[in-house]
């Protein structure tokens, strides 16, 4: 059967045409295009069967974590003849030959040989492997209440929200920069040849070079660029890239979308403006707690549909529960670290 | 490969490692003969060669080679490993017997064309075995679970969803889950992890190419009329 007679069945099997959707190169590509010109009324089942190609994955799409591939690693270099199940014993074709046989003894060195290295580890106390680890990861966290900026040997800069957490490595691999976040972040990345990975949670953004926010919280993953561009990728394989002033939100149940986003509202807080936008008063409070390191509580009933905007720069607490306070009625009393929020 | 880049601890790829790690136990430092390369440096070397190359380069006892081989493979092994059992602690063993089981048979082992398909295969009957012996009573216990490699219908990466489209996908899903778990397990492994039929055979364990490709035509065929509207 030609191409030009294939429906929707027919590409969804078609070894050649699937290549083309996962894996396009220069030669699929090259005939794939071409062949589309030639036939336009296909174009529509094409983009259908790829459509499905795209979209069907598994949905038990569990990633591994780190601590489990550095611990299998591990396990797999130092197992040892004696532990190990004896069904694998059973599996040999030949087990008097290959008893003795030079690789094997040759084999029986190394493992006595990293046996002894991990004993001789213990008995000192240090876990070898997992100390080296530790050392070379640095590691950042804000409590509530403090902003910090970061420098890095690459010439990174990273502004770290306060109630958020940032590693990385302290030198960076040769092909590679990657950072680990929690919270939120403000990235200048400079440029360097190297891609520039945050991994958030399970999402990643792959960066060449660029300004950009990004935000996550127990509701999801917000990215925001700023300049340049970027790539996310989700855990789900979903890849979407963004271009300057444009926010990709990830919701906690995996659905994504792209909009707009105010500069000011978004990235204002690392130049200390502590912005509301049409905020409702959860927005406004947990924005408070965090930026000021507070504790908010409330008392009496607050309507639904409570919002409030305003912006300040680098006002203090006071100044802030003021403001609000004064234009929507509110009474506040701050002892301390606690703001007591009371509709009269 | 970007993904899994970031997954993959940032620790055991970092060249200092080694260098930190003599200036604090000059006594220790013949540990870089159990790990000699580090992944980045391994990627390097591997990356452009076959799957033979690889192999090989395993099989003569290349330290390098394994560890590029366990860094490219161990996540796809465990996230199929998750889909046929749902059982982390058997995922991790069954990988860790795997592996351990393949270094120690260095020297001996037969030549391979597909790493992937060899390992997902091989996980899988160890899986298989484990299942088997734990639950002796069932007889026929060998075959899939029931809710082995369900299906998700991902949306594609476009901005705006429109309704209509959301309908269908639940649908498509709805029909994809109704397959057997063998026709979805090659649906996952044609699609997601774009597997020749060839490749998708071996890890199936048929004789033949062409019944991986008439299990996918079976599984596409009941889903034709779902396709078409």
């Amino acid at each position: 059967m030609k191409f030009k007679d294939y429906d929707i069945e027919h590409f969804l099997t078609d070894e050649f045409f699937i290549q083309w959707v996962k894996n396009p190169d220069e030669n699929n590509q090259h005939f794939w295009e071409k062949w589309i010109s030639e036939h336009p009324e296909k174009r529509q089942v094409v983009q259908k069967a790829a459509s499905v190609i795209r979209s069907i994955q598994a949905e038990q799409n569990s990633g591994i974590s780190d601590s489990m591939y550095v611990d299998m690693f591990e396990n797999i270099i130092h197992a040892n003849e004696w532990n190990r199940d004896q069904t694998y014993k059973a599996d040999q074709s030949n087990p008097w030959f290959s008893i003795f046989s030079i690789r094997k003894i040759a084999a029986t060195f190394v493992i006595g040989f990293c046996m002894w290295i991990s004993y001789e580890g213990m008995i000192k106390g240090i876990k070898i492997e997992s100390e080296t680890l530790e050392t070379m990861v640095v590691s950042k966290a804000n409590p509530a209440g403090k902003k910090s900026i970061l420098l890095l040997a690459d010439g990174t800069k990273i502004h770290l929200n306060a109630a958020s957490k940032i590693s990385y490595p302290e030198v960076f691999d040769d092909n590679l920069r990657s950072v680990k976040l929690e919270g939120e972040a403000y990235f200048e990345v400079a440029k360097d040849g190297r891609p520039f990975i945050v991994s958030v949670g399970d999402n990643a953004i792959n960066v060449l070079g660029t300004s950009f926010n990004v935000k996550e919280n127990g509701d999801g993953l917000a990215v925001a660029l700023v300049e340049g561009k970027v790539r996310v990728n989700d855990k789900r394989g979903n890849q979407v890239l963004l271009d300057p002033n444009e926010m990709l939100v990830i919701r906690k149940d995996g659905k994504f979308y792209k909009s707009g986003f105010d500069q000011m509202e978004i990235a204002g807080w690392k130049e200390m403006y502590l912005v509301f936008n049409k905020s409702s008063f959860e927005e406004t409070t947990s924005k408070i707690e965090e930026w000021y390191g507070v504790e908010i509580e409330v008392k009496g009933k607050i309507s639904k549909d409570w919002v409030y905007s305003g912006q300040y720069k680098g006002e203090t607490l006071e100044n802030v529960l003021r403001g609000i306070s004064h234009t929507s009625g509110l009474k506040y009393e701050l002892t301390g670290k606690k703001v007591k929020i009371t509709k009269p | 490969m970007g993904s899994f880049l970031i997954k993959s601890p940032l620790n055991i790829r970092n060249p200092n490692n080694h260098k930190t790690f003599m200036v604090n136990k000059p006594h220790k430092t013949k540990l870089s003969f159990v790990v000699p390369f580090t992944h980045s440096e391994s990627t390097k070397i591997f990356e452009k060669k076959s799957d033979l190359e690889v192999w090989n380069s395993f099989n003569k006892g290349e330290e390098a080679a394994f560890n590029y081989i366990y860094r490219c493979y161990t996540p796809i092994l465990f996230s199929v490993g998750m889909q046929i059992t749902g059982n982390v602690d058997l995922v991790k063993d069954g990988i860790q017997n795997l592996f351990i089981d393949l270094r120690r048979k260095r020297g001996t082992l037969s030549e391979v064309v597909s790493i992937k398909s060899y390992l997902l295969k091989s996980l899988q009957r160890d899986l298989f075995r484990t299942m088997k012996k734990e639950n002796s009573q069932s007889i026929q216990s060998i075959e899939l679970p029931e809710n082995a490699f369900l299906i998700e219908v991902s949306h594609e990466t476009k901005v705006i969803q429109m309704e209509s489209e959301n309908e269908i996908n639940t649908q498509l899903k709805q029909a994809l889950n109704q397959l057997t778990p063998k026709q979805r397990q090659a649906l996952i492994l044609l699609y997601e992890e774009g597997m020749s039929y060839k490749e998708i055979a071996e890890v199936l364990e048929f004789n033949q190419v062409k019944t991986a490709r008439k299990l996918v035509y079976r599984a596409i065929e009941s889903l034709k009329q779902l396709l078409k509207n």
